[in-house]
C-alpha cells in the first residue's frame, strides 16, 4: 500500500503543526515590533522607531519564509491570525526589554522545532532551520547590546536620547 | 431550465484495500486512484489524504462535553462541512464518537504504514 501522506507531503503531520506555529509567532513578532516603532515614535524617540519599523520588516520576512517553505513541501500553510498586540509601555526601556523577551522565545521556539524535526529524522527541514539559527544569533545580541546601552549610557539626564541616538550602530559583525 | 444532476456513490473497487475497520465504517485506500473511501453513517464518500486530514481535525475539535451538556435541541447534532469539499455530515454525539474511533485508526494505520515504507527502502542493499 503506498504512502499516501508522504507522496502527498515532505513534512510530518506534527512538523507541520510547529511550523505553522512559528508562522504564527513571526506574525505576532512583527505586529509588536510595529507596535513598538509607534511608542517611540510619539515618545520622541526616532531613531529606535526606524530601528523596530526594520525589525517588524524582518519578522514579516522570517513568516514568509516559514510560510513558503511549509506550501512548497506540500503542506497547509495557515495564513495566521494576530491578536493581543501590546500598544502601551511602561517606558523606553521596557521597549527594549520586551524585545529582548520576544527574541528568546523565538530562538526557544526555533530550537523546539529542530529537536522534533531530530526525532523524526526530517534532516530537510533541520537544514531550513539552519539559516533561522544563524540569524537568531543576530537578534538576540542586537536585542541584548540594545539593552545594555541603557547599563553603558545611564537613562539620567540626556541619557535616553544619547541611548536612542546609539540603536542604529548596534549590529552584529562577527560572522 | 434547471438540470438535475443525480450522484453517484462511489464504488468500493478491487484497487481499494482496506486500511481500518471498526463496527461502525470503514476507510479504504486505492494506490491506482490515489483517493480514500470513508465508509460511514450510511453512505460512502471519496476523498484524497488532505481533505481527509481536515475531516480528521473538524471531528476532533467538536467540544463533545458542551454537547453532551448542553440541553438545547441544537446540539443534538453537528453539522460537518468542509471547504472545497464535496462532502458534508450531520452526526449525533454517538457517532462522533464512533467517527473519531474510526479517523483515529486510520492514521495510526497510515503513520504505521509510513514507518514500513521507510523501513524498507532505508535499508542498504549489497550486491
Amino acid at each position: 500500500m503506498k504512502d499516501l501522506m508522504r507522496l502527498r507531503s515532505l513534512l510530518g503531520t506534527e512538523v507541520e503543526a510547529l511550523l505553522n506555529n512559528q508562522i504564527k509567532m513571526e506574525a505576532y513578532n512583527s505586529s509588536v515590533y510595529l507596535a513598538m516603532a509607534s511608542w517611540c515614535d510619539r515618545n520622541g524617540f526616532d531613531y529606535s522607531a526606524d530601528h523596530f519599523y526594520k525589525q517588524a520588516e524582518d519578522e514579516r520576512e522570517h513568516m514568509l519564509r516559514f510560510f513558503k517553505y511549509v506550501s512548497d513541501m506540500g503542506g497547509t500553510a495557515v495564513s495566521p491570525s494576530v491578536d493581543g498586540i501590546p500598544q502601551e509601555f511602561e517606558s523606553f526601556r521596557e521597549v527594549f526589554e520586551s524585545a529582548l523577551e520576544l527574541e528568546v522565545k523565538t530562538t526557544q521556539a526555533i530550537n523546539n522545532i529542530a529537536d522534533k524535526c531530530y526525532k523524526e529524522k526530517d534532516h530537510v527541514t533541520v537544514e531550513f532551520l539552519n539559516w533561522f539559527h544563524k540569524e537568531q544569533r543576530e537578534e538576540e545580541y542586537v536585542a541584548r547590546r540594545c539593552l545594555e546601552l541603557f547599563e553603558v549610557i545611564g537613562e539620567e539626564g540626556t541619557g535616553r536620547w544619547e541611548i536612542d541616538k546609539a540603536i542604529p550602530s548596534v549590529s552584529y559583525g562577527n560572522e | 431550465m434547471s438540470r438535475m444532476c443525480k450522484k453517484v456513490a462511489p464504488a468500493i473497487t478491487e484497487s481499494y484495500q482496506e486500511v481500518f475497520r471498526t463496527k461502525s465504517g470503514c476507510i479504504y485506500q486505492s494506490d491506482v486512484e490515489k483517493s480514500l473511501l470513508v465508509e460511514f453513517a450510511n453512505k460512502i464518500a471519496r476523498f484524497d489524504i488532505r481533505c481527509l486530514q481536515r475531516l480528521k481535525n473538524a471531528v476532533f475539535s467538536i467540544n463533545l462535553a458542551e454537547m453532551a451538556t448542553d440541553t438545547s435541541r441544537t446540539t443534538d447534532v453537528e453539522i460537518i462541512s468542509l471547504c472545497a469539499c464535496e462532502h458534508c455530515y450531520v452526526l449525533t454525539l454517538r457517532e462522533i464518537i464512533n467517527f473519531r474511533e474510526l479517523l483515529a485508526g486510520a492514521f495510526v494505520m497510515f503513520e504505521l504504514n509510513s514507518i514500513i515504507q521507510e523501513r524498507i527502502y532505508s535499508i542498504p542493499v549489497y550486491a
